[in-house]
C-alpha cells in the first residue's frame, strides 16, 4: 500500500463514508460556522474597508478578496479537521484504533481523511462561490471548475494538518500550526491584497505555499483568465499532494500500524 | 439466531479440512488443531520488558484464559495477537500465520474485543456494525442482515438508532462483541470483557460468552476475575510479571497449587497451633495480617483437629479453594502497584 496508492482503496471510501455519517448529525451548525465566519470577514473586509480605495491594477478590493476567499475557505474547512478532528478520531475517540483492529491499512485511514477534507473543501467553498455570484463578482463559465481545485485543494491542506494531528504531543499544541504556518500562509497566498509589491525573497516563501497557487487558480476561473499559466498552477498542487503525501507515512504507521 | 449451530469456520480448520471416522462416522474437522502458537515471546517498551519468553499453545475450540493483576503483560499478549503491536522476539502464529507478516490476513479472521471498547461515539449502534462489516468487505442487505442478528445475540434490539454515548456500560461491551462478530471469525479475542460492569452486565455478557464457547468458537479470554476465568475457561495461564507462572485447567491448578479446602481464621493473639501440631493436614500457611490461610485437604477434618488441640477458632471461614488462591499463592496477596 502507498499513500497516494491508498487514495482509490475501496476502505478509504469507507473512512469517508463514516466521516459523512458522523458530519450529517451536525451538518446545518458545520456549514453556519465554515461560512459565517468567512463570509463575515469578507463583507468586512471587501464592503467596509475596500470602500475606501481600490487596487491599481485590480479594481475593487471586494472583487480581488472574492476568489481568494475561495481559498481561505478550503484552507479553513481542510486544516481544522483534519487537525483537529483528526486528533480527535484517533486519540479521544478511538476511530482509528478500532479500524486497525479490522483488515484497514493505516494508509488507507489517512486517504480516508483527505478524501474527506476534499468533500469538506469542495462544499463549503462551493457555498462561498455561489454567495460571491449572487454579489456579481463571478465572471466566468470556467467558475464551475472551482469545486474540482477546491476538492484539490482541500487534501494538499489536509495532508500536513492530518501529518501534525498524528506528531503532536496534546491537542493544544495543533495550534501552533495554525498559528505559525496556516495563519501566515493566508497572509502571503494572495487571499486580501496583491503580492506584486512584496520583496523578492517573500514571494519566494509564497510561491513554496499551495495556498498561494490554489488562489490564482480561484482568481483565473472566476474572473475568466484561464491560460497555460493556470494549468500550470494545478500541476503545482497535483505535484504538492504526490510529495506531501509521503511525508506522514512513518508517523501514521508508527502510531496505528503493528 | 445465530450461532446455535456449529460453524465449520467455528470449528477451526486453519490447514483446511480434515476428516476422521468416528463411530463408524465421517466426521468434518474434529481434529483439535492449534490456532495460537507462541514461543520465547516477548515484548519490549524501551527499557520495559512487558512479557518476558512465554509459550503456549491454543487449539481450536478451546476458551484460554490469561489471568493476571493490571501491568501483568495480558494486554501485551493478547495485542500481539491480534496484530496491533509487533513482538521483539520470539515466535508467534495465529491460524498458522506470522502475525509479524501476515496481520492482515489474521485480522481478516480474528474478532477483537479490545480493552477499550474504541465505539465510534458519532456513529449510532448498527452505523458502528455496518462501518466495522465493510471493512471485512460485508455490505448491503447482509451486513443489515447480520447486525440485527448480532443485536439480538447480545440483547441491544430495539437500540438500533441510539448513539453509542446514551448506551449503558454493559451495552457498550455487549455492542463491541457484537462488533467483532460480524466477520464470523474463527477466534474471538477478548481483553478484559467485563471489567468495571456490573454484576448483572457481567452475567449477561458471560452467558453470551458461553454460548459463543458451546457453538465451537475459539475463545482467548484476559482477566483479573478469579471467577470469570473458572467460569468460562477450559485452560488458564497465570501470567505474573510477563511470565506465565503456571498454566492448565482451573480445577487442574487448583488441585495442584491449592489444597482442596482454605480455611480462613481470625488469629490476632497468635494462638493458632504451629502445623508440627496438626498432623501434617496444612499443606500451605499463609498470614496477612489477622488471618491465616491454612490449605488443606479437608476442613472438617482440620477443624476437628483444631477443636481436639482445644483452639477454637473465635472467627473463621471454611470454604473450597478457588482458581484466587491459586492466583494469589503466584502474585502475592499484597497488590503489586
Amino acid at each position: 500500500m502507498n499513500a497516494l496508492g491508498a487514495l482509490f482503496a475501496p476502505n478509504a471510501w469507507r473512512v469517508f463514508r463514516r466521516n459523512l455519517q458522523a458530519w450529517q448529525k451536525y451538518a446545518w451548525s458545520s456549514v453556519a460556522i465554515n461560512i459565517v465566519e468567512p463570509f463575515a470577514y469578507f463583507l468586512a473586509l471587501g464592503f467596509g474597508l475596500g470602500a475606501y480605495f481600490s487596487l491599481t491594477g485590480y479594481g475593487s478590493l471586494v472583487q480581488f478578496m472574492a476568489p481568494g476567499f475561495l481559498g481561505l475557505t478550503a484552507l479553513n474547512a481542510a486544516t481544522f479537521d483534519a487537525a483537529w478532528g483528526c486528533y480527535e478520531r484517533r486519540v479521544f475517540n478511538g476511530v482509528y484504533e478500532s479500524m486497525v483492529t479490522a483488515p484497514v491499512d493505516p494508509l488507507e485511514i489517512a486517504a480516508g481523511e483527505y478524501l474527506w477534507q476534499a468533500f469538506r473543501s469542495a462544499l463549503y467553498g462551493s457555498l462561498f462561490l455561489a454567495v460571491i455570484a449572487g454579489f456579481g463578482l463571478v465572471h466566468s463559465w470556467w467558475a464551475l471548475l472551482c469545486p474540482i481545485m477546491l476538492a484539490l485543494s482541500g487534501i494538499v491542506f489536509a495532508i500536513p494538518a492530518l501529518y501534525v494531528s498524528f506528531v503532536v504531543k496534546t491537542q493544544e499544541h495543533l495550534f501552533y500550526y495554525f498559528s505559525f504556518v496556516a495563519t501566515p500562509m493566508v497572509m502571503i497566498g494572495g487571499v486580501f491584497f496583491p503580492l506584486d509589491k512584496f520583496p523578492h525573497w517573500a514571494l519566494a516563501i509564497a510561491w513554496l505555499t499551495p495556498l498561494y497557487h490554489a488562489v490564482k487558480v480561484f482568481r483565473s476561473l472566476v474572473l475568466g483568465t484561464v491560460s497555460w499559466n493556470t494549468g500550470l498552477e494545478v500541476l503545482w498542487v497535483l505535484a504538492a499532494i504526490a510529495v506531501l503525501a509521503f511525508v506522514p507515512v512513518r508517523s501514521i504507521r508508527k502510531q496505528l500500524a503493528n | 439466531m445465530a450461532f446455535t449451530a456449529v460453524r465449520p469456520s467455528a470449528m477451526g480448520c486453519p490447514g483446511g479440512l480434515h476428516f476422521k471416522r468416528e463411530n463408524g462416522k465421517l466426521t468434518m474437522c474434529a481434529i483439535s488443531s492449534v490456532v495460537v502458537n507462541a514461543r520465547s515471546l516477548t515484548k519490549r517498551y524501551g527499557n520495559l520488558e512487558a512479557v518476558r519468553g512465554i509459550d503456549f499453545a491454543i487449539s481450536s475450540g478451546e476458551c484460554y484464559g490469561f489471568l493476571g493483576v493490571n501491568g501483568a503483560g495480558k494486554t501485551s499478549t493478547m495485542k500481539m495477537i491480534y496484530c496491533r503491536i509487533n513482538r521483539t522476539s520470539g515466535e508467534l502464529t495465529v491460524l498458522g500465520m506470522d502475525t509479524a507478516r501476515h496481520a492482515s490476513r489474521i485480522k481478516q479472521r480474528l474478532g477483537v474485543v479490545a480493552q477499550e471498547n474504541a465505539l465510534d461515539p458519532e456513529l449510532d449502534v448498527v452505523q458502528n456494525l455496518l462501518l466495522y462489516a465493510s471493512f471485512f468487505g460485508i455490505a448491503g442487505a447482509a451486513a443489515r442482515r447480520k447486525a440485527s442478528e448480532l443485536l439480538e445475540l447480545v440483547n441491544i434490539s430495539g437500540k438500533e438508532r441510539a448513539l453509542v454515548r446514551e448506551l449503558s456500560g454493559g451495552m457498550k461491551r455487549r455492542l463491541v462483541i457484537a462488533r467483532a462478530l460480524v466477520n464470523d471469525p474463527d477466534i474471538l479475542v477478548l481483553d478484559e470483557p467485563t471489567t468495571g460492569l456490573d454484576p448483572q452486565a457481567r452475567l449477561l455478557v458471560w452467558d453470551r460468552l458461553t454460548r459463543l464457547r458451546e457453538a465451537g468458537l475459539t475463545v482467548l479470554i484476559t482477566t483479573h476475575y478469579m471467577e470469570e476465568a473458572a467460569r468460562l475457561c477450559n485452560r488458564v495461564a497465570v501470567i505474573d510479571g510477563g511470565k506465565i507462572l503456571a498454566e492448565g485447567s482451573p480445577s487442574a491448578l487448583i488441585a495442584q497449587f491449592a489444597a482442596r479446602d482454605v480455611l480462613e481464621i481470625v488469629d490476632a493473639d497468635g494462638r493458632l497451633p504451629a502445623d508440627g501440631l496438626l498432623g501434617g493436614l496444612v499443606v500451605r500457611r499463609e498470614r496477612h495480617g489477622d488471618i491465616q490461610y491454612l490449605y488443606n485437604s479437608d476442613n472438617r477434618v482440620l477443624l476437628h483437629r483444631l477443636a481436639e488441640l482445644g483452639f477454637e477458632p473465635p472467627r473463621h471461614v471454611a470454604r473450597q479453594a478457588t482458581l484466587e488462591d491459586v492466583f494469589l499463592n503466584f502474585t502475592g496477596r499484597e497488590l503489586s502497584e
